[in-house]
């Protein structure tokens, strides 16, 4: 039920769903009492020394399809840079710059996590079912870890005593936490990416583990392998540093903060209110529901974005009310399948905004320059052919 | 025995050098118990991310702490600590307690802490205020160095003192002319100072 969603939201995230069924579905033949849907992962982590060649398979696949999604998520940051209105502050900017960036996470994590609990929750009730008396008395919150109890006793011993190295080993030097969002020096050492860029900003351009030179600390990029293989062991770790740092963001208690907070706020509820909406979606009539949407949201993006636009000219940074109060108004009409097609819409926005728009002007320029340099050449050839 | 002795060491150090018991053994003995077992100190409260990361090297001090040493906070200001660190064997400084003030600044791990000597000490690279001339306590600091390790470096500057980058040049030159002679002096003043 939950899988056959995902197949709207886009075809990546599908062949990941497929994945997971895929595995879903070998965990049950394995049989649900040791809850199989986690043990070829914790196996295959087990085994640091090689990955076999399932593991392999399944890291080629999340890997495959992160890059798209960051390159989307920079496309709309760039939106989200026109729309917010600037700040004079240094870090209001930053959070606002990297609050688009901390979106793919919630994306990525219920898509990849949430739904293997689910899973992992109904046979846990199998479980219960079958041997009542033992069971009932505990807890859904330590499911988890009896889950991974399990597992060590029947089928892969050393998973306890690696989860305990591998979260020593896949914490940032920096803040001794396990590494949120980390990025990886030239050097080969994997720190936050917040911490890093911290640390070469105070401590000068070095890596902090082995002293060689960073070649810039701001240009650090997450490491999205290890990214991803620490929101796997560790989910429960990433959430609470995740809900720190959104509720630092709120905590910041600017304007834009208001916008972004809602932002991700539809999303979640969004994918509790898909179970509901999906049999409109379904139908052949939603899509041209949604093309039509599409096609008005387009004419309020084009009419909310010439404000904004004026408000970057704004030097204070003052935000304009009447373009908030729009805003809000925009949002606050989204209800929970309308997310779904405003992330749609703004995809498809921003490819043509950048088609025309940038990319233009870029090559534009570019031409200019040439042209600008061969005319340089020609008259200074022409003059010492006079000279001479 | 790792776990007894430097708890005395702490106790000694809290009669003798600090005045506040009660608060100073709450630190020890609350906080970092709670802490040291996997996932800890929900943010209830918003610390900040140097309170985090000093709570951090709390626990981990507390579940393995490095030979011969000790630290944790001085009272409530969890900025504000104090360690102790046994005179390694085979050197003048055998059998001494040496008690330090470690500062965290605010922006801790992206500044290094200040490390003063409380207990005076016979050494080229610890003056008579109980300064420390340690690189990796001013240029070569690193975040990614914690107090263990600096407690380490320390302890390893009790062995090897560094006579070419003193704090106390007349100390530094008699280390290098007489070596048995700066040895005398350094466990008269161990005896009389550390004991």
């Amino acid at each position: 039920m939950v899988l056959s969603e995902d197949t709207f939201l886009s075809p990546l995230i599908q062949k990941g769903q497929s994945q997971k069924q895929q595995s879903s579905i070998v965990g049950g033949g394995n049989g649900g009492e040791n809850g199989g849907l986690f043990s070829p992962r914790f196996r295959s982590v087990a085994e640091m020394a090689g990955w076999d060649e399932e593991s392999l398979l399944i890291a080629s696949l999340v890997v495959e399809d992160t890059p798209e999604r960051e390159s989307k998520h920079k496309k709309r940051s760039d939106l989200l840079n026109f729309r917010t209105p600037p700040s004079n502050s240094r870090r209001k900017r930053r959070v606002q710059k990297k609050s688009p960036v901390s979106i793919p996470v919630t994306t990525l994590d219920l898509d990849e996590v949430e739904v293997p609990k689910n899973d992992v929750e109904k046979q846990k009730k199998e479980v219960i079912d079958l041997n009542s008396d033992k069971e009932k008395s505990k807890k859904v919150i330590e499911d988890d870890s009896k889950e991974k109890g399990g597992s060590l006793d029947e089928s892969s011993s050393p998973a306890i005593p690696c989860i305990d190295r591998l979260r020593e080993e896949l914490s940032c030097a920096i803040c001794l936490d396990i590494c949120y969002e980390p990025s990886t020096t030239s050097c080969g050492h994997s720190f936050c990416k917040k911490c890093l860029r911290s640390a070469s900003e105070r401590c000068g351009k070095k890596c902090p583990k082995c002293r060689q030179l960073i070649s810039n600390g701001r240009s650090c990029t997450i490491n999205t392998v290890l990214w991803n293989t620490i929101q796997l062991l560790f989910p429960q770790e990433i959430e609470v540093r995740k809900a720190a740092s959104e509720a630092a963001v709120e905590a910041a208690g600017a304007l834009n903060n208001r916008d972004t907070s809602r932002r991700t706020s539809p999303r979640v509820s969004h994918y509790n209110a898909r179970n509901g909406t999906i049999l409109a979606l379904n139908s052949p009539e939603s899509e041209e529901r949604r093309a039509g949407r599409r096609r008005d949201f387009r004419s309020t993006r084009s009419r909310t974005f010439q404000p904004s636009a004026a408000a970057i000219s704004d030097v204070a940074g003052i935000s304009n009310p009447t373009m908030s109060r729009r805003r809000r108004d925009l949002v606050a009409s989204q209800d929970g399948d309308a997310a779904l097609a405003l992330r749609l819409q703004r995809e498809e926005f921003m490819d043509t905004f950048r088609g025309r728009g940038e990319g233009s002007s870029l090559t534009f320029a570019r031409a200019n320059l040439r042209a600008m340099a061969s005319r340089a050449m020609d008259t200074r050839t022409r003059r010492s052919r006079e000279s001479s | 025995m790792n776990g007894g002795i430097p708890n005395l060491g702490f106790g000694m150090g809290l009669g003798s050098a600090t005045g506040s018991g009660i608060g100073g053994s709450s630190g020890n003995g609350g906080g970092p118990r709670g802490g040291s077992g996997g996932r800890s100190w929900p943010s209830t409260t918003s610390v900040s991310s140097s309170g985090k990361r000093i709570q951090k090297e709390m626990a981990e001090l507390n579940s393995d702490p490095p030979p011969d040493c000790f630290a944790g906070p001085k009272g409530d200001n969890l900025y504000h600590w104090i360690a102790t660190i046994f005179g390694p064997t085979g050197t003048p400084y055998e059998g001494g307690l040496f008690f330090l003030n470690i500062m965290f600044p605010t922006d801790y791990p992206f500044q290094p802490p200040k490390v003063v000597f409380k207990t005076r000490i016979y050494h080229c690279n610890a003056d008579s205020t109980g300064n420390v001339s340690l690189g990796i306590l001013k240029d070569s600091w690193s975040p990614a160095l914690t107090i263990s390790k600096v407690l380490l470096a320390l302890r390893s500057m009790f062995i090897n003192p560094n006579p070419y980058k003193p704090l106390v040049p007349s100390v530094a030159h008699l280390f290098l002319a007489d070596r048995t002679k700066h040895d005398e002096l350094a466990v008269e003043w161990t005896m009389r100072f550390a004991r």
